[in-house]
């Protein structure tokens, strides 16, 4: 290169010490506050989110369904991702845990795990266990739309990563319903998944949970629907009283695959209330919450009480999960 | 037991459509985003990517591409890189990350509405990955610009372009929110995977990057090969779904969907990369001219890509595409230079006697067209008439491109000037296609004020300063000569 030369200093551009939008913190801003923050095109003008005429199918969307929502905020932007993650951060901490999970994999694959398992457990892992790739790939979707709709580049990454710890567990689910097929043909494993999650009395609720929340478009209902209530719900039912169940019936495996899908669920639990938090700071919006709350939850207590009731020997299980949805909501300050 | 091959399971993780009866199929996937085509779900259900990772390769492979990427110098080195760096390759970095970091955060949102939207499960896993991807563009992007915001104001801009008003902004709003943000995912996959990822990409972060290399900014380098990889991949969503188009019958739809965003791509990238490669890029380090690159990126590539396909090149490619390849960027340029104070880059006018020998070189016929008006520029910076290189007329943009109506200067002056009279308002634009694009769908474009627009309108305020403040351009976000006007020496020295 040419470094040899050197150049006029062309003019008086005088540098920043951070990004001007970030001036007036008083902190100094974190990696992830410098690479997520206020990034968002859409939120900078109300009558035409969109670069276009204000009156097409995408800007009318947005202004009906995120500008025009009841859940209000002066300063969207304020939200913060209490785990501060990048996308750097998270393809490390992933990379982690599916590390560990391919740990988990080999060793009960070496034991001859899923060949010792009950043969009534098999039946329940095939009922219960392996159509859950359903229920991830709705929370792909739910999440997906709270990326391209969320008033706040802090929120839409948040809902990214979501989004793709869903994938994460279709593919694990995937992986397992294989290898459960590979031991135990005839049980339904591969094949049976699709009609167990549309017509086993078992998943209806989730079902009916999950397909009314996927068009609950107004964004802040969207919020509501999926991150208070039903990921909560369909964790505490699928994941954690399944895998309870699991250990019960001396399958390890299942059990500790739960456990490290709710490290998951936990890391969107803490964004989702922190989310609240910010919601409940305006007065008007604990109204909106509670209303939405009042048509939410009694689907998702069913969906729950029905999903459970199918769980063997696990006869406390709907009442623990209901109860664990309702701590959550508490956290939240929203009982 | 032997861990489970990936072929095994991997369909089995995009088998996840069912068939909902709590809600109406249509209110789940409204066609206004799903599929406005009306063709068959089992016909979406085929597609197939042409290219396959699972989360776990996908969170493995992207981890270590970043520790590479993140590694190359440290940041001292790079800072100190940056300072004896030329002024032209200085320019290139402001006006790159601050055109095109936002852009990719951008498509974030795009690829999340392919994830939420799409029929086909394998789509909607590759738009997964494609969300998390242009985070990662976003992000190291940002991150590097960040590296030199106390050496410039300008690199700011990486950060704070996407809610200015900028009139160079406007225009990148305008092409990419019609592109990808705005239409059902079917049409804006086409448009942004096939048109924008698969034909275009490959010069900012292909060609781009050879020039880096040769100039000795590895970072940069090495951060725009990766963030190509990542393209590569993404871009693949594209070409499943014209098959299926085409075998559904909907060949004329996937036709207009490429010439149009074509297009619309084209005038982008010809003045981002064109400029940067053919006035701003150090001339020793230029490995082959803009024009060289587009026919090797785009004339073979695409044109094989999209005959491979079944399909035709875009009806204006002859008439109107090859021609511009010619001249569209250099006369921009001579507008960028002019207007510098509207940009928060510094500008380099990149025509010193050895650069315009150059120019000639791979454009024969510059000198009698373009060098006419830098003749007079250069003129009067000699004479120090420095206020007669910035003009205080108002320019007229094209209500598509946002961009200065500009045709072939010189001997063959050939302004073009395409106006539409619809609903009782007067539209221009730059180019019988700009026009073209206006008419299939007039109810989109419509109503959408270009800058200058707002300007006659008085949306933007009166006066000396209130067109800055309307760009949110304080006094040290303005452009000046990246030279200081040095450039301009070397015409005395000669003449002497
Ligand atoms: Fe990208
Ligand atoms: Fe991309």
């Amino acid at each position: 290169m040419t470094d040899a030369v050197v150049f006029p200093k062309s003019n008086s551009r005088p540098g920043l010490k951070t990004w001007s939008t970030l001036a007036g913190t008083r902190k100094r801003p974190s990696e992830y506050e410098i690479l997520t923050y206020n990034l968002h095109a859409r939120t900078r003008d109300p009558q035409a989110p969109y670069e276009q005429d204000p009156d097409t199918m995408m800007n009318s969307w947005y202004k009906k369904h995120v500008v025009a929502s009841p859940l209000t905020h002066p300063d969207w932007d304020a939200f913060r991702d209490p785990d501060q993650l990048t996308y750097r951060a998270y393809t490390t901490m992933q990379d982690g845990q599916e590390q560990y999970v391919d740990g988990l994999l080999e060793d009960h694959s070496e034991n001859g795990h899923d060949a010792s398992l009950p043969s009534a457990w098999v039946d329940a892992l095939a009922r219960l266990y392996t159509p859950g790739r359903y229920t991830a790939a709705a929370g792909q979707m739910a999440s997906a739309y709270l990326v391209q709709v969320a008033p706040a580049s802090t929120i839409t990454n948040a809902a990214a990563f979501q989004e793709a710890d869903c994938f994460r567990w279709i593919s694990r689910i995937a992986y397992r319903t294989r290898e459960l097929a590979n031991s135990h043909a005839d049980r339904g494993f591969v094949t049976g998944e699709r009609a167990r999650f549309e017509t086993d009395p078992a998943w209806q609720g989730i079902r009916e949970l999950l397909e009314k929340a996927l068009v609950a478009y107004d964004w802040g209902e969207a919020f509501v629907a999926y991150n208070v209530v039903a990921a909560r719900a369909v964790e505490e039912a699928c994941v954690r009283q399944l895998g309870l169940a699991a250990r019960r019936h001396g399958d390890t495996l299942t059990a500790m695959l739960a456990d490290n899908q709710m490290k998951d669920a936990a890391r969107s639990r803490r964004w989702t209330a922190a989310l609240v938090g910010q919601c409940l700071a305006v007065e008007s919006n604990r109204a909106v919450i509670a209303g939405w709350l009042g048509k939410w939850l009694p689907l998702a207590d069913r969906a729950i009480d029905m999903f459970c009731a199918a769980l063997p020997e696990s006869p406390a299980a709907g009442e623990a999960a209901k109860a664990a949805c309702a701590g959550f909501r508490r956290e939240l300050g929203l009982a | 037991m032997a861990k489970v091959a990936t072929r095994d399971w991997y369909d089995i993780a995009r088998d996840t459509n069912w068939t909902p009866t709590y809600v109406a199929e249509d209110e789940m996937f409204p066609p206004q985003f799903s599929d406005p085509y009306g063709i068959p779900l089992a016909e979406w259900e085929t597609f197939d990517e042409p290219y396959k990772i699972t989360f776990r390769d996908y969170v493995q492979s992207q981890r270590e591409k970043d520790v590479g990427a993140y590694s190359v110098k440290s940041a001292i080195a790079r800072t100190e890189f940056y300072r004896k760096a030329s002024p032209g390759w200085k320019s290139l970095l402001q006006l790159h990350f601050g055109a095109v970091s936002f852009t990719e955060y951008g498509s974030v949102s795009a690829f999340a509405r392919m994830s939420r939207f799409a029929r086909a499960p394998g789509m909607r896993n590759m738009a997964n990955f494609g969300s998390l991807d242009e985070i990662r563009h976003a992000q190291i992007q940002m991150y590097f610009a960040y590296e030199f915001i106390g050496e410039s104001r300008a690199f700011d801009w990486a950060q704070k372009a996407v809610r200015t008003n900028n009139w160079v902004v406007i225009s990148e709003r305008h092409c990419f929110d019609d592109i990808e943000h705005t239409r059902d995912v079917i049409s804006a996959a086409i448009m942004t995977n096939f048109s924008f990822e698969q034909a275009f990409t490959n010069l900012q972060f292909v060609a781009l990057s050879a020039d880096a290399k040769k100039y000795g900014d590895y970072s940069f380098a090495t951060m725009l090969q990766t963030i190509q990889s990542d393209e590569a991949r993404h871009a693949q969503i594209g070409e499943p779904l014209i098959e299926i188009m085409l075998r559904n019958g909907r060949k004329a739809e996937a036709q207009k969907l490429i010439d149009i965003s074509f297009w619309r791509i084209w005038k982008q990238f010809s003045v981002l990369s064109g400029v940067s490669m053919d006035y701003y890029t150090p001339l020793e380090q230029r490995e082959l001219s803009f024009k060289e690159f587009v026919k090797e990126f785009v004339g073979n590539q695409f044109l094989r890509n999209i005959q491979a396909l079944g399909l035709e090149k875009p009806w204006y490619w002859d008439e109107y595409f090859l021609p511009d390849i010619d001249v569209y960027h250099h006369a921009q340029q001579i507008g960028i230079y002019l207007y510098r104070a509207t940009e928060w880059w510094d500008v380099i006018a990149g025509v010193s006697p050895a650069e315009r020998q150059w120019l000639e070189s791979k454009y024969p016929g510059w000198n009698d067209t373009f060098g006419q008006v830098w003749d007079v520029i250069t003129e009067n910076i000699l004479a120090g008439r420095l206020e007669r290189t910035e003009p205080k007329l108002l320019p007229m943009m094209c209500n598509m491109v946002g961009f200065e109506l500009t045709g072939v200067p010189g001997k063959k002056w050939d302004v073009r000037d395409c106006q539409v009279d619809y609903e009782g308002r007067r539209y221009h634009f730059g180019h019988p296609v700009d026009k073209w694009i206006f008419e299939q769908e007039p109810k989109r474009y419509k109503n959408h004020m270009g800058f200058i627009d707002r300007i006659v309108r008085g949306i933007v305020p009166a006066g000396p300063d209130g067109v800055f403040d309307y760009m949110n351009m304080g006094e040290a976000d303005r452009g000046n000569c990246g030279e200081n006007f040095a450039w301009a020496e070397s015409y005395r020295r000669a003449a002497e």
